[in-house]
């Protein structure tokens, strides 16, 4: 059984903010998620909050989460799978995924 | 992990969101009311994360106003300026018993803080549109586009609505806590106009966001329990407000058939009716029997009962409908009982009569009855067998009409009147 990152990649440009009413929907899909993953998911994981501090190459620290793409990391969880294919089902099943949110899968070398 | 399967009552967020506010503006003052706000949305943010990882706590509520009563303290000391002064207020409890108390305090307080919320903003300075956006925003809980959906109005007006709300309310500076029980009689009558209105939002069209505009009726009927079991004083009308609510709401469903369409009330399947809901209105409507004063809200519930009790379209009593619509015209009148009492007198007594009435409605009010007034007289015409006429104004109402679902129950009648008209004999 290897352990999966899954990394909640968020669109950078603010969206609206959630009502009160999609946020307890929002969680209702959580529920869902654990009931249906509950053993597998080893950390629930936590959110990111939108803010973030970059220390460069040579001592420059910049403020904001590192922007690549359009996406910045909204928060994580890990889960324990066989292999990247049922890693990627838990993923498919998690609300981010469901509310349109990409999702990085990244498997722990277990080195330690 | 999810402990367990505890799950949150339905529009749990959205009503401890308004109570919240309400009760933090009450210690904090309408002021820091956008602080309050985002304190209140942060804490909502928080549970999202914890309660999905650590399950649900025993009681939602308590660890929700823990929360948002911390996050507001930080919020605070982070402003230097008022520091002292308000996070006294909210620091006053410190141990855990007084934490305890507090949390009972607030349970039982909480229809009050959200009531008295909704009192403050039913000012007289302040117009009734931004009341209820206002209303729906802080005391209900909507989000902004929310409000917009189910009022049926642009992002941008629903925003300046509550904005100037808002505005309007700083600018009076008066606080939650200085609503003393005169203010809160004076304001009785806007506060229940207001809850009414809401309804009305989402009763009177069947346009836009149906689960939405549910909930707009379910949130008034809400409102007004609030109001009965916290203002003793003025309970009667406001259990008849009540009970009117409940009779109306009862039809919800039985409004639209299987394929989305609206239904008129003379076709409407009886059976679908909520009747549990139907016998609770009943019940409210004995207990407003009660007072010495006749609101409009006795009225109305009294005509809507009567619609309820009838078997059939056909049974509908007619005569007590229109002995209803003219006492209301004596203790609320405007256009639209007149129109009413006329449809009514065009049952009771005969389409000429209906006739006479609604051709007596002056120019100026017949504008703003657009397009009711066209389709009434549409209605009566083809009884009287004038289908001719009856298509003229089913044609202007047709133009006039705001929203898909009312031009194509006109656009029925055009045709049925058009086939009647080809077929004299039927």
């Amino acid at each position: 059984m290897a352990k999966f990152l899954l990394l909640y990649r968020d669109a950078a440009e603010p969206r609206t903010q959630p009502s009160p009413e999609e946020m307890q929907a929002f969680l209702a899909m959580w529920g869902e998620w654990f009931q249906q993953f509950g053993p597998k998911i080893v950390d629930g994981g936590d959110a990111l909050l939108p803010t973030g501090r970059v220390l460069m190459p040579g001592g420059e620290v910049a403020n904001g989460p590192y922007v690549e793409a359009k996406e910045v990391i909204g928060g994580f969880s890990v889960v324990e799978a066989e292999h990247y294919g049922s890693a990627v089902e838990i993923a498919k099943a998690c609300p981010i995924a469901k509310i349109g949110g990409a999702i990085e899968i990244r498997e722990f070398a277990g080195y330690n | 992990m999810m402990q367990d399967s505890r799950t949150l009552v339905d529009h749990f967020f959205r009503h401890e969101y308004g109570r919240l506010v309400a009760v933090l503006t009450r210690s904090l003052g309408i002021r820091n009311l956008e602080l309050v706000e985002d304190v209140v949305q942060s804490s909502l943010s928080k549970a999202l994360v914890t309660w999905r990882t650590n399950g649900i706590p025993d009681d939602p509520a308590a660890w929700l106003f823990r929360t948002s009563r911390n996050l507001a303290i930080d919020a605070i000391r982070r402003t230097q300026t008022e520091h002292r002064l308000l996070s006294s207020k909210l620091l006053a409890p410190e141990t855990r018993d007084e934490v305890a108390n507090q949390t009972v305090h607030f349970a039982e307080e909480v229809g009050d803080e959200s009531l008295r919320l909704l009192f403050l903003c039913c000012h007289p300075n302040i117009p009734l549109e931004s009341s209820i956006a206002f209303a729906l925003k802080t005391v209900s809980g909507f989000s902004t586009d929310e409000v917009s959906s189910a009022l049926l109005i642009t992002r941008a007006n629903a925003e300046k609505r509550i904005t100037r709300a808002k505005e309007r309310l700083r600018e009076i500076g008066t606080e939650i806590t200085e609503l003393d029980n005169a203010a809160l009689e004076s304001r009785i009558d806007a506060v229940q106009s207001t809850i009414y209105l809401v309804f009305n939002e989402g009763y009177a069209s069947s346009g836009g966001h149906t689960t939405l505009r549910k909930d707009l009726c379910e949130e008034a009927i809400r409102l007004a329990l609030m109001l009965v079991a916290s203002v003793p004083s003025v309970a009667t009308s406001s259990c008849a407000l009540l009970a009117l609510m409940l009779m109306h709401s009862a039809r919800f469903d039985a409004r639209v058939d299987m394929h989305g369409s609206v239904v008129l009330l003379k076709d409407q399947d009886r059976s679908r009716w909520d009747w549990n809901r139907i016998r609770e209105a009943l019940d409210w409507m004995s207990k407003s029997a009660d007072g010495t004063r006749l609101s409009r809200y006795h009225v109305e519930a009294a005509i809507a009962w009567e619609h309820c009790r009838a078997e059939s379209f056909d049974e509908i009593d007619w005569s007590m409908i229109a002995v209803h619509y003219k006492c209301l015209q004596r203790i609320h009148s405007g256009p639209m009982v007149r129109l009413n009492l006329a449809i009514a007198l065009s049952y009771s007594s005969s389409p000429e009569i209906g006739l006479t009435f609604l051709s007596d409605i002056v120019k100026e009010d017949r504008t703003r009855l657009r397009p009711w007034w066209d389709c009434a007289m549409a209605d009566v015409l083809s009884r009287m067998g004038n289908f001719e006429d009856a298509i003229s104004h089913w044609q202007d109402a047709l133009l006039l009409a705001s929203n898909p679902d009312q031009r194509e129950l006109i656009a029925k009648q055009i045709a049925q009147a058009k086939n009647k008209k080809a077929t004299p004999s039927k």
